[in-house]
């Protein structure tokens, strides 16, 4: 008698009978379901770093932080406190929250200037980021860039 | 390529444990550790596609490590003492060099970038592994053991072992082990330091699982009590999209190739440093430091007024 020929698809037995694939896919599941556990145990305790919304002095060191080597003449915090502009010349440091801490980003004013909020969020597209920034009123620049 | 006795699979309960431990710990007020929800999730499924991606990949990396020790130098018997002990040195030294290689030179930074993109440093921090590695062709840089003589899967359940090392150091939990261990070994201090942006500690502290190959070579960095470690890289992500953050330094390179204008940028973007450009209009790490240090002195020289 002799050994039937392998079977075309990638099945296979293992000692106990159950197939490589089934075996994969248990341990996708079981990874899938670990994760969503652990995911869980993170939001419920709630331990994430605090980050209230922006005031002038967490601006000042976030902008120190993130861009040590520029000196802001003029700056706007977001209506909701998450997101913030600095002005230094023709640059505009950029700073948005993401999850708990925030990104930093510089354009030039020209782009910010040339932004239209609609409907109180004002969108700035980036070269690599596209944050929203909530504002106040429909006027922009806002007054703080006045010149 | 993977060794019928495989630490990481056999770990895999004690990371999840130990994560829950931590967060426990941390909801206590008994440990420093913070976990962000979306940053969490993400480390986590970079751990679990990093594992089918290694798979995918795992057949083509097993047949060429097999021909290389096909063709090898020596037999090194596989239950000998004295062969985990040279391994383990032996090892941990193509370690350095692909860690140090994967961040100062931006094709391999590309495949290796995703594990730092979590502003947070906690143990779920340490799952958060490659997807492209395999094909960024790193695993290349340990065929020398095999032609050498070290039995393939003896190889690979070394590279497990440091690996599962360097699961435990990626805590903030921990502040400082013993002044002799810190001295010989990695820990979750010289690690913090691997993971910081500031630009005073960028491109530093590449070791695995000893930290005697940064000191001899240079690249040693102790964390200081002064300047705590803020975590990421020099220009964080402005989202917490799965593809993106396995994609984007890819993506970049590919950008950025494709408007070279001569075969010296094309080169300059795939192969310079992380932050090349020709015009110099991007910053590198070295140039990072240059300011940091520009911008030190200048404050201990107003200091000193």
């Amino acid at each position: 008698m002799t050994d039937p020929p392998p079977s075309p698809t990638l099945v296979k037995k293992g000692e106990d009978g159950v197939s490589l694939e089934k075996a994969l896919l248990i341990q996708l599941l079981g990874s899938a379901v670990a994760i969503s556990a652990l995911v869980g145990l993170a939001a419920w305790a709630r331990i994430a770093r605090p980050t209230p919304p922006l005031d002038t002095a967490g601006l000042n060191a976030l902008l120190a932080e993130e861009f040590p080597d520029h000196r802001p003449s003029a700056v706007w915090i977001s209506a909701d406190g998450a997101g913030a502009l600095a002005r230094d010349g023709d640059d505009v440091l950029v700073l948005w929250r993401r999850g708990d801490g925030y990104v930093a980003r510089d354009t030039r004013w020209s782009a910010v200037a040339a932004a239209t909020p609609q409907q109180g969020k004002l969108k700035l597209v980036l070269a690599d980021a596209a944050p929203v920034f909530s504002v106040t009123g429909p006027l922009w620049p806002p007054q703080e860039f006045a010149v | 390529m993977k060794a019928a006795f495989d630490p990481v699979q056999m770990a895999i309960p004690f990371f999840v444990l130990a994560i829950i431990l931590e967060i426990a710990l941390a909801r206590l007020g008994k440990a420093k550790a913070n976990y962000e929800t979306r940053d969490t999730a993400t480390s986590l499924a970079m751990g679990l596609g990093s594992t089918i991606a290694g798979a995918l990949l795992g057949g083509v990396i097993f047949a060429a490590t097999l021909w290389v020790y096909e063709h090898r130098l020596f037999t090194i018997p596989m239950t000998a003492v004295w062969a985990w002990v040279v391994l383990f040195f032996a090892e941990d030294l193509p370690y350095y060099g692909f860690h140090r290689l994967a961040h100062e030179r931006r094709f391999w930074w590309a495949s290796h970038v995703n594990h730092h993109t979590s502003t947070h440093y906690n143990l779920s921090t340490a799952l958060r592994q490659t997807w492209t590695g395999g094909v960024a062709g790193t695993w290349l840089l340990w065929l020398p053991l095999s032609f050498l003589g070290f039995p393939p899967a003896m190889v690979a359940i070394q590279k497990g072992i440091s690996l599962v090392y360097q699961f435990w150091i990626h805590t903030e939990a921990v502040k400082r082990m013993p002044r002799w261990f810190e001295a010989v070994f990695n820990t979750p201090s010289h690690h913090r330091v691997h993971h910081a942006r500031n630009a005073r500690y960028l491109d530093a502290n590449y070791a695995g699982i000893l930290i005697i190959w940064d000191r001899m070579f240079g690249t040693f960095i102790p964390e200081v009590d002064e300047e705590p470690c803020r975590y990421g890289t020099v220009k964080n992500l402005g989202n917490f999209n799965l593809l993106h953050n396995v994609f984007h330094e890819w993506v970049g390179i590919g950008r950025d190739v494709l408007v070279a204008k001569s075969p010296r940028e094309v080169l300059g973007y795939m192969f310079g440093p992380p932050g090349w450009s020709p015009d110099g209009s991007r910053d590198t790490s070295h140039m990072l430091k240059a300011k940091w240090r520009a911008r030190v002195g200048g404050q201990a020289a107003e200091s000193d007024r």
